[in-house]
């Protein structure tokens, strides 16, 4: 190599292809505008429009709107409406209902998971994941099948004799809640799972070494490990569950009114856009409560999570 | 020790309740599944267990039913879309998070994930008041672009965690191959990123597919997707026709399982 | 065949430094990471940046690839400054700790992907590519994944991958590190040996002495951002230069003593010559001790452990000076060791070969 051909080898760049690396390399900011303005005129500026509908007295002509004021009365006659109370009462009860019971059927499915082997493992994922490819209405659907006046659990009951009528179990409070449980199973199993795949398995092994029984290792050591994962999958579920529109719509026979069933009809049937935004956003505020309750109950209960100093 | 100690009933006991608890739970995530694929080939006109004989009929019903299979190429094209526009965005985001050395990835980050973290109802009535004050109309595309709003968090998580996972000094050894930064993009980081963004493809393309929650707002009165349309059929029919279509969608379900388990393996869905 | 007839390291005679890096320094935030670090580099040498972690040796490594700026101070190869050159650009090749090598390529393709980036002509790349891997002895391996190499292979297959760029210099960071002990050993010397007749000015990074000790022409030691010493392996070994280096390199007897008009005085009763005066630390090796009778000096104390090291045997020595002293004896057939809790003396073989530095 000559001096000149090494000289060229450590020219400086061109500028044209300083500026493309600048753009294209994905060190500055610039590879994510597109979804940040997406983001904007998408999500950011219409959670804008529906907080200021909220907060003020419209008056529509033809689609449009013709004037605009601010008003707290949507807002006052929300919360002095027995009815919301009623509504969100019931949405909230049985968000709280269905997370429990989630944790109560998921936990084990989870500590099957942790003591189990390769293949165990295998087919715990496939029918945890599995699920969440599936359409909601698909899995609600099973249940109109399995709990209607001819479905399986009826005709399985009048086969052996048992009953004589057809239970009544649609449409009650009691089929909502079976269906939530059944369809907000994986959110909540998945997070534990990955949770308990983190911890090493030599603890458990550790715990009994040292003369813990099985149950008592569950009970020192892999339940408090795993409180992180119920927190994450506790917050999912409520979430869920509490903002649900299907399984209320389909398994309550539609006039179980919950939150999310209440604003569709606000929204799609009566047209009322301010009455629509308030429910919109107490449905939103009060779901961020319960979640800084769910998220402050887990910290309490991972203060060895934390730095040395605590 | 171990050999000494005898293993107590109640620890037994407990542990066999835990477990039979968790086969429960197992089998009541599958059954509801199982059942509705065995009413589909029922001959009888209405639901109704155990089914009394096998056909195909209520199969090829759903293909002849002109309203249904619109909706489902109408939830086709929205699925498609929101995976697209997802990939676009998504991916180039992922890598300003990661790989950005401005000041805010970390506020990047999380403002991707509140679109996610709001209820999907309050996003879809969102965006159809926003809509109809400045003039837009629910349409397919209104619902395609909330729907990609609302999943876009997913795709950029996935890639996300498995950009985080590459060896930096692959970039580096690029760079020092004589790799400009898009061609060490081209050849190295985009190749190893493929699986990650193959299974927040199949993530999103289900979203964008099933989707209720925000496309009841937003979806157009003449292109219903599938999911409305199945609501409604839910609602007013007691046809095993639902059943196949349920059958149809547990398919497609079954594919992007394996599309996901070949891509980035199921143990990785978590991150 | 990396360096033909026009080869930089077979035509060009000067004694002008390849690499010659002035007063470089790197902060991270309020960490200085480098301070004032100047070395420079002649053609077809090999020099090693010898320290424990965090003392800025990969940091002084990676602003000379380009990777990081330095903030001060200049780095020049072949009298130009490369500041200015983007990574891309600089006549450099990087030997990565975990090799880098691109997972979804083949052996081929990673070899020849620097030649693909610059836009080569594809038939003269293959050649080169060819003649690389023949060079690291991997011809025949083209078409395995780098997973499908054994680590030793792999690091073959980085060294090729640089090769091809007929760097001016190679940069080995811990290339040594993603290997088993017992390949390490023989790994070194073949590297060493490849190198060498490759006429490749190089830079090797390590925490390791053994490794610095055999792949060196000259060792460049660190300690917190700053070059201690720079001199060949005897040279470091033998004198060095600060009582940090002697600490650092092979296993030193310190104690403090006392300097008086040029003279220290020994615990055995010899003296030695020094500039210093004043408290001073004084460094003797164990192969420069010997025990002996407790009779036999003024130097006593009481032999609390003994281990064979090879030919050698290391008697730990708790003394009236200088607390716990190592001492090394030849081992000697058929003789039996000092045993342990006996009374001895030690004594200094040679008094030059001790060091004495500064007392702190």
């Amino acid at each position: 190599m000559t001096d000149a051909a090494l000289c060229a080898q450590i020219a400086p760049p061109r500028i044209g292809e300083r500026l493309a690396d600048a753009l294209l390399s994905g060190r500055g900011i610039w590879p994510a505008v597109p979804a940040i303005i997406v983001l904007m005129v998408v999500a950011v500026v219409p959670f804008a429009i529906l907080l200021s509908l909220g907060f003020s007295d419209i008056e529509i002509s033809r689609g449009d709107i013709v004037s605009q004021t601010f008003s707290l009365t949507h807002l006052t006659n929300a919360l002095t409406d027995p009815l919301y109370w009623i509504t969100f009462q019931r949405s909230l009860n049985l968000a709280l209902t269905t997370t429990a019971l989630c944790v109560l059927f998921g936990y084990p499915v989870a500590y099957l998971f942790l003591v189990g082997g390769k293949w165990t493992k295998r087919l715990i994922l496939i029918l945890t994941i599995a699920p969440l490819l599936t359409s909601g209405i698909v899995r609600t659907y099973a249940w109109l099948v399995i709990l209607g006046g001819r479905g399986v659990v009826n005709q399985t009951l009048m086969g052996m004799g048992l009953i004589d009528q057809p239970l009544r179990i649609m449409n009650t409070h009691w089929a909502v809640l079976i269906g939530m449980v059944q369809i907000h199973l994986p959110v909540m199993i998945l997070p534990l799972i990955a949770v308990m795949s983190r911890n090493d398995s030599q603890i458990m092994e550790a715990a009994e070494n040292l003369g813990a029984s099985r149950l008592g290792t569950l009970r020192t050591v892999i339940l408090p490990l795993s409180v992180p994962g119920i927190g994450t999958g506790a917050a999912l579920v409520f979430t869920l569950s509490y903002t649900t529109f299907v399984v209320p719509q389909l398994l309550g026979g539609g006039n179980y009114l919950n939150a999310a069933t209440m604003i569709y009809e606000q929204v799609v049937f009566s047209l009322e856009w301010s009455k629509g935004s308030v429910s919109s956003l107490l449905l939103m505020v009060s779901c961020l409560i319960v979640l800084v309750c769910i998220a402050l109950a887990t910290n309490h209960f991972t203060r060895w999570t934390k730095g040395r100093e605590a | 020790m171990k050999v000494l100690r005898k293993t107590s009933l109640g620890d037994a006991l407990g542990i066999g309740l835990i477990l039979a608890v968790a086969i429960f739970s197992l089998l009541l995530l599958v059954a509801p599944s199982i059942i509705v694929v065995i009413i589909s080939f029922d001959t009888r006109a209405f639901v109704s267990f155990p089914p009394e004989g096998f056909t195909l009929k209520w199969y090829s019903e759903v293909f002849k039913q002109g309203e249904l299979v619109e909706a489902m190429l109408n939830s086709l094209q929205v699925g498609i879309t929101v995976t697209i526009l997802c990939i676009v965005l998504g991916v180039p985001t992922a890598l300003a998070c990661v790989r950005g050395r401005f000041r805010g990835t970390t506020a990047l980050s999380v403002f991707v994930l509140v679109p996610h973290m709001v209820p999907g109802i309050v996003l879809g009535v969102a965006v159809l008041f926003a809509g109809a004050l400045v003039g837009v109309s629910p349409s397919i595309w209104l619902q395609s672009i909330s729907i990609t709003v609302f999943i876009l968090a997913v795709m950029v998580r996935t890639v996300q965690s498995r950009l985080m996972r590459l060896d930096a000094a692959l970039d580096e050894a690029a760079a020092n191959l004589r790799a400009t930064s898009f061609q060490s993009l081209r050849t190295v980081t985009f190749p190893l990123l493929m699986p990650a963004i193959l299974a927040g493809a199949v993530f999103t393309f289900v979203e964008g597919f099933d989707n209720l929650s925000v496309a009841i707002f937003t979806h157009g009165f003449r292109d219903r997707p599938l999911p409305v349309e199945l609501l409604s059929l839910v609602q007013f029919t007691s046809s095993p026709l639902v059943a196949a279509v349920s059958g149809v969608q547990i398919v497609l379900a079954i594919v992007a399982l394996i599309l996901v388990s070949m891509s980035i393996g199921l143990d990785k869905v978590n991150e | 065949m990396m360096h033909g007839p026009t080869g930089p390291s077979t035509k060009v005679v000067s004694t002008a430094p390849v690499l010659s890096i002035g007063a470089v320094s790197k902060s991270f935030g309020s960490v200085r990471v480098l301070e004032d670090c100047s070395l420079e580099i002649a053609e077809g040498e090999i020099v090693t940046l010898l320290g424990p972690s965090g003392c800025g040796k990969t940091t002084l490594l990676r602003c000379i690839a380009g990777f990081w700026d330095a903030d001060g101070g200049s780095i020049s190869i072949d009298g130009q400054e490369v500041a200015p050159v983007p990574v891309n650009r600089r006549p450099v090749g990087v030997v990565f700790q975990s090799y880098a090598l691109f997972p979804h390529m083949t052996v081929a393709q990673n070899v020849g992907y620097a030649l693909r980036m610059s836009g080569a002509p594809k038939l003269k790349a293959d050649e080169t590519v060819a003649s690389a891997l023949a060079t690291v002895s991997l011809t025949g391996f083209e078409d395995r994944y780098p997973a499908q190499l054994s680590g030793g292979q792999q690091q073959r297959v980085a060294i090729a991958r640089v090769l091809v760029m007929e760097p001016r210099v190679l940069l080995l960071d811990e290339p040594f590190n993603a290997l088993d002990a017992k390949l390490r050993g023989s790994m070194q010397v073949e590297l060493r040996q490849l190198i060498k007749t490759l006429g490749l000015t190089s830079i090797f990074v390590t925490h390791d002495q053994e490794e610095a000790l055999t792949m060196s022409d000259r060792i460049a030691v660190m300690r917190a951002g700053r070059i201690e010493q720079v001199a060949s392996p005897d040279e470091i070994f033998d004198r060095p230069a600060t009582a940090y280096v002697a600490d650092f390199i092979g296993v030193s007897n310190f104690w403090d003593a006392e300097a008086q008009g040029g003279q220290v005085a020994l615990p055995d009763g010899k003296t030695i010559e020094t500039d210093l005066s004043g408290p001073v630390r004084v460094m003797a090796r164990p192969h420069n001790l010997r025990l002996a009778p407790p009779g036999d000096g003024s130097w006593t104390g009481k032999v609390t452990f003994h281990r064979n090291v090879g030919p050698l045997i290391e008697y730990h020595v708790e003394s009236s000076v200088g607390g716990a002293i190592r001492v090394a004896a030849m081992r000697q057939e058929r003789a039996r060791p000092i045993a342990d809790r006996a009374e001895v003396s030690i004594t200094v073989i040679d008094p030059a070969n001790c060091a004495v530095y500064s007392g702190e």
